[in-house]
Parts: structure tokens; C-alpha cells; sequence
């Protein structure tokens, strides 16, 4: 599989719950740690990222936060500003348009700005050159929002190429859009969990991305797989008919082994669903301790390839 | 000493309303109280967002559709459950939910199919983040005048963040009927109609400047449809105001479901604290998805002895791998509890009184089926078995 560090944008999604931004903050630790320059972009107004990464709290301000690890909280006021500054040239002109309690209250209102305000930024960042003209960063990742919003976000640039006139709001969500859809620069990870209702969702999710959107998805990642316990001959002899007695600790041990084989057929279902995905899949185990620390995010870092 | 119960909850409002992140298992919840609130006797309307199939299937609904469709009392019956009441359940259609009310309020034919035929309508209407949310309280509102129920159970979009339910219809109103609406479409008219001299130099210098990042004609084109919705709805303000004022009412509670994951955990003590900023009461919390811990965790010859006892055929090393299941049960089970003390520690130190808690324990498989359901409404509203 093609490596997901060789393309410059990566967009990590996937339903509520399924360990996204985990997973994303274990992307850009794996990517560091190869040597790349990394930003890694989190839109979470109460960002957990950097108690994931052991870092300070994450601000408005783009920082180097370890070593060729970069990152940002990104708010939609302040995107909304550096654009408007980006676009206008002029602090006179900037102050007119956005220093004004009227189009505040606008810009705050018309449907899919802010989205694309903060999505543009990323973007921004991954086509960002320094002096040299080299990248600024070799990878950004968007860690997004759960599926429903984060799939309104990916939307938003193709709406506003269909609806906005030509001009520079228009001309740079068509430049991002193509950017989004080539899959040498850009792919999206789904993170998912082996799991009935998960699967289904990203089954839906990944439909919404190819066929309506276009946006190539670069990785599959299955968080949270348990290891199967036992064969096909031994569950069906434990899910048997018997009564047990689970106040004796042995009974209570078959009635967890009947348990954990209900569970290992849905994560085996699941995985069989997910399968049929043409996509890189990657699977990572379901950790038995805390898994929002640092330590535990190394852990799948070195798990992610 | 009883059982913590949402009983009282759903007996006694008109409207219940299940808020929390995504994947904490609100759509199940929501369901699970609906059928709770049926079995007492009461006319129940369940509106979901995004329910599971299987659910759906369970229920006798070969698909879930904007429509409001009754479950069939043969299927209770088969499942040996006694419902009193009546159980309906209806998914949330953005988009249609959209067009009835364009199409109620139009003031005639044509300005109806100006609307819906409108191109930017036709993207605020569907995808669009917020307009869910917004619809979802509109639909909300509308069943809420039906007097065929006797309690509806709303199940919310499962946003990441909570909070951009109470937050759409402010977020959408203020674009559409607020002063600067009203002062951009004034500019338009002005700047189109007459020369610029005419507009303050202030305003010309915005619309230059607007005009220069999106393009001549957009923002125009904004200002018509927004016209003419605003026309429609005879101010979306006042309705906003309708809409919070409904959901301040003491008929509406609020359920807050969670499951045991921090980062849920986290999210539900946020909003919380939303809720009652905004004055509206924190009725109860559902933690769902509780691991639960094996009652015991057998030795290696327990279990052995136990395979053996049963007369099982198992391979090599099956009483250790048996073991390491009840284990990791209990790992996952420990951890889960350190969670919930975090959450309960949380809940004392903000409250005076301590609000009903309810703990679902997680499943090993999703619920698809009636008997499930009725296992989970008995857990969250314990019938009374003393009659």
C-alpha cells in the first residue's frame, strides 16, 4: 500500500466514539518520528490533542510542539480573519469588512462559511512553501468532526464551486477541491470500530466519499479489534445449551467465554463487511488500560504503518 | 430503597430529549424510553435521526421513513410484552421537513416554488451543517401541537459537539432576519438602484470588499433568498424566540446520555453546564454502555474443573483462554468505573441535589430485537412489580 505520509493532505474522519482524534494524534506522532514535517489541525474548541501528545494546551497560534511536530487549534472567527487579511491586502479594507458588528453577525450565519474558513486553513497550510520553496510542511492532517459534520465540511468546497460566482472565494475552494480529489496529494483515513452500527456508518460514509464526493479514502483504520480467543469448532460447543452456575468462578468463566464469543462473531462479521471495501485497512488492538495518554498514543503510533 | 428511574420523567412531560455526543447509543436510549413510556399506557411518538436498521427491523419497519409509522401491538404480543399505550416512530427528513414548511407558511404558489426551486435552498435545505439541527426542532415543534401523543421522545443529531443543537437555530437566524440582513439588503438595493454616492462610503467600501472574495453577484443573489424567505416566515427571529422559549417549558426534559469513554464523559459535563446556563433543567443522565465486571475471576483449575464438569470438547489451552476473557473483562470493567467516579465526583460538586443517574451495561452485541429493548426500558424505568 501507498504510504499515507507521502501525500501532503490528510483528512482523518469517522462516527463519534471510534478514537479519531486519538488516532490522529498517533498519525502525526508515527509521521514525526520518520522525519517528516508534520501540522496536525484540530477544529475542537476544547481540543484534548495535546494531553494526548503530552504537550501544553494548544492555541490559535501555529507551534512547533515536538520535535518537526506541529500544531494548531484552528477556530472558525479566527480562520475567518487570516483569510479575509489574506484576500483584502489592506487593513483599512480588512477593518471595514470584518471589524463590524454587521457582517459579524453575517459571516457567522451564512451556511458552510465557517466550515470552509477553517478547512481553507488547513488546506492553506499544506500548499504553504518557505523561502526556498520548499513545503512548509511535508503532511498536514485535519483531524474532523464526527461523520455527520465532518462530511458537511468536505462538502462545503464543492457547493461553493457550484454556487459562488468567480472570484477568489470561488477560485480557491475549486484549487482546494482538485487538490482533495487527487490521491498522489490528498486521502482520507477512516477510523472505525469492529462493530455493528460503526460498520454500517462507515460503510455509508465511505459511499458519500467516493461516489458523491470523489474524495479518494487512503486508509481504513479499525480501532479497538480484540483478539479471537477461540475456533469456529470451539464456540459453537461453548454457545450450546447449558445451565450455569455463575456464582462458582469456573461456571462464570464459560459464561464470559459465551460472552466474549458473541463479541468476536460481530467483530468477525464486522471485519468480513469491512473487507469488501476496496481500501488499505489497518487494525489496531483494543487497549486494556487508559487510552488517552501519551504513552498509550506511542503504542499505536508504532502499530500504525 | 428503589431503583433510580426515569419514570416520573416520562409519565409526567409532554416532550423528552436525548442529548449527548455520537456513538454513545442516544438513537437505542431513546428508543428503549419511548417503549417504556407505551407499556404505562401513553401515546408515544419516537423521532429519531439515524436509527440503526436493525432497530428499525426489530420493530416490524422494514425501513424508517419521514412518515409516522405505528408499531404493530402483534409484534409486542410475540415478544411477550404487554403495551398499553402506543408506539410510533418517525425518522427526521431534512429536507422535507423543509419544504412543509416553506409550502405552509408560502404565501402563495409562486413564492413557494420560488423558494424551493431556489438554488441556494436547495443547498441550505440539504447539506449544510446546522440545518439538521434546525429541522429537528422544527419537526420537533410541529408534532408537539399533535394531540394523538401523549409524549414524544426525541433523539438528537448526533453532532460531535453537543452543543450545536441549542445553537443551530440562533446560528441560522441570525443570518437570515437579523440588522445586518437587513443592512446588507438595503446596501444592495441602494448600491444596485442608484449611484455610490448615494451609500455611505463605509458601506461601498464592505461591499468592495465582500465583492472581492466572493465573487460579483453572490452576496446579491444571498440577499434575495434571504428576502424572500424572511417574507415567508414573517421573521425567523420571532420564531427562534418561540423555539427557545419551547425549550425553557417544564414540559420538555432533558435526558443526558453518556457513554463511560472520558472524552463522552467530557462532552456531557459541557453540555450540562450549557444547559443550565441557558436555564434549562439537566433532568437525568443515562450512562450507557457500562462494561460489566464478571462476577468472579476463575483460577486456572477453576476452570479447567468447569470445562470438564460440562463435559465440553475445547482445544488446547481453553481454561486459559477462558480465563483471559473473565480478565479482560475485568480490566475493561475497572476502567470503566474509574471513569464513572470521575463523572459522579463531577456531578456532586456542581449539584445541590444529586440529579437520577441510570446505568445501562454494555452488550455484546448492538440491540436488535423487541426483548433487548424491553430489558433496556426496564433498566431505565423499572416497572413497579409490588401490584
Amino acid at each position: 500500500m501507498r504510504p499515507l505520509e507521502d501525500r501532503r493532505f490528510l483528512f482523518v474522519t469517522g462516527k463519534g466514539g471510534v478514537g479519531k482524534t486519538t488516532i490522529a494524534a498517533a498519525l502525526a506522532e508515527r509521521f514525526a518520528a520518520q522525519g517528516k514535517r508534520v501540522l496536525l489541525t484540530v477544529c475542537d474548541a476544547k481540543e484534548r490533542t495535546s494531553q494526548l501528545l503530552g504537550v501544553p494546551a494548544l492555541t490559535q497560534d501555529l507551534r512547533e510542539v515536538k520535535p518537526r511536530l506541529y500544531a494548531v487549534k484552528i477556530t472558525a472567527e479566527r480562520a475567518m480573519e487570516e483569510y479575509g487579511l489574506m484576500i483584502l491586502r489592506s487593513r483599512t479594507m480588512y477593518s471595514a469588512v470584518f471589524d463590524n458588528r454587521f457582517t459579524r453577525g453575517f459571516f457567522k450565519g451564512v451556511p458552510g462559511l465557517y466550515e470552509w474558513a477553517m478547512l481553507g486553513k488547513a488546506w492553506y497550510h499544506s500548499i504553504e512553501e518557505q523561502d526556498d520553496g520548499a513545503p512548509r510542511f511535508d503532511v498536514v492532517l485535519f483531524d474532523a468532526p464526527a461523520t455527520g459534520h465532518g462530511l458537511d465540511m468536505l462538502r462545503v468546497p464543492k457547493i461553493i464551486t457550484e454556487v459562488v460566482p468567480p472570484g477568489i472565494l470561488r477560485r480557491d475552494a475549486e484549487r482546494a477541491y482538485t487538490m482533495f480529489r487527487d490521491p498522489e496529494q490528498s486521502g482520507v483515513v477512516v477510523v472505525t470500530l469492529p462493530e455493528d452500527m460503526p460498520t454500517s456508518e462507515t460503510l455509508e460514509l465511505y459511499e458519500a466519499l467516493t461516489n458523491e464526493l470523489r474524495l479518494p479514502v487512503a486508509r481504513l483504520v479499525i480501532n479497538g479489534v480484540i483478539e479471537p480467543l477461540f475456533s469456529p469448532e470451539e464456540q459453537h460447543e461453548l454457545l450450546k445449551d447449558r445451565t450455569l452456575n455463575r456464582s462458582l468462578p469456573g461456571d462464570e468463566a464459560l459464561s464470559g467465554g459465551i460472552r466474549r464469543v458473541i463479541r468476536e462473531r460481530v467483530q468477525e462479521e464486522s471485519l468480513a463487511r469491512l473487507a469488501a471495501l476496496p481500501v488499505a485497512r489497518t487494525e489496531l488492538p483494543l487497549l486494556l488500560k487508559e487510552a488517552q495518554t501519551p504513552e498509550a498514543v506511542q503504542e499505536l503510533a508504532a502499530l500504525l504503518r | 430503597m428503589s431503583l433510580p428511574s426515569l419514570e416520573p420523567l416520562i409519565e409526567t412531560r409532554r416532550v423528552v430529549l436525548c442529548v449527548g455526543c455520537g456513538g454513545v447509543g442516544k438513537t437505542t436510549v431513546a428508543a428503549a424510553l419511548a417503549l417504556a413510556a407505551a407499556q404505562r399506557g401513553r401515546r408515544v411518538l419516537c423521532l429519531t435521526i439515524d436509527p440503526a436498521r436493525r432497530l428499525a427491523n426489530s420493530l416490524g419497519l422494514d425501513r424508517m421513513t419521514g412518515e409516522a409509522q405505528r408499531v404493530d401491538e402483534a409484534l409486542f404480543r410475540q415478544a411477550g410484552v404487554q403495551v398499553r399505550g402506543e408506539l410510533t416512530l418517525m425518522m427526521l427528513d431534512t429536507k422535507r421537513t423543509f419544504d412543509e414548511l416553506v409550502t405552509r407558511h408560502a404565501s402563495s404558489r409562486e413564492a413557494r416554488d420560488r423558494i424551493l426551486n431556489n438554488r441556494l435552498y436547495q443547498y441550505v435545505s440539504t447539506s449544510l451543517a446546522g440545518t439538521q439541527e434546525y429541522m429537528a426542532m422544527e419537526k420537533l415543534l410541529a408534532v408537539q401541537q399533535d394531540s394523538s401523543y401523549d409524549l414524544i421522545v426525541l433523539d438528537t443529531p448526533p453532532t460531535s459537539n453537543a452543543l450545536d443543537f441549542l445553537d443551530a437555530p440562533e446560528r441560522i437566524t441570525q443570518a437570515i432576519d437579523s440588522a445586518a440582513m437587513r443592512w446588507f439588503i438595503q446596501a444592495f438595493e441602494s448600491s444596485g438602484k442608484f449611484s455610490l454616492n448615494l451609500v455611505a462610503k463605509s458601506v461601498a467600501l464592505v461591499l468592495k470588499g465582500i465583492g472581492r472574495l466572493t465573487g460579483g453577484g453572490f452576496l446579491e443573489q444571498m440577499a434575495e433568498f434571504v428576502t424572500e424567505l424572511n417574507d415567508l416566515f414573517g421573521g425567523f427571529k420571532s420564531r427562534a424566540a418561540q423555539v427557545a422559549a419551547a425549550f425553557r417549558s417544564p414540559d420538555f426534559a432533558y435526558v443526558l446520555v453518556t457513554s463511560p469513554a472520558p472524552m463522552a464523559i467530557r462532552e456531557v459535563l459541557y453540555f450540562a453546564e450549557r444547559l443550565s446556563e441557558q436555564g434549562m433543567a439537566q433532568d437525568a443522565f443515562v450512562v450507557n454502555r457500562l462494561h460489566r465486571a464478571p462476577r468472579s475471576v476463575a483460577t486456572l483449575t477453576e476452570a479447567e474443573d468447569a470445562i470438564q464438569r460440562h463435559g465440553l470438547t475445547l482445544g488446547e489451552g481453553a481454561a486459559e483462554r477462558l480465563v483471559r476473557a473473565v480478565t479482560e473483562e475485568q480490566q475493561l470493567a475497572d476502567l470503566d468505573r474509574r471513569h464513572l467516579a470521575t463523572l459522579q465526583a463531577a456531578l456532586k460538586s456542581k449539584q445541590g441535589e444529586p440529579t437520577t443517574q441510570v446505568l445501562i451495561p454494555a452488550l455484546p452485541s448492538d440491540v436488535h430485537d423487541i426483548a433487548t429493548l424491553v430489558g433496556i426500558a426496564e433498566l431505565l424505568a423499572p416497572s413497579a412489580r409490588a401490584a
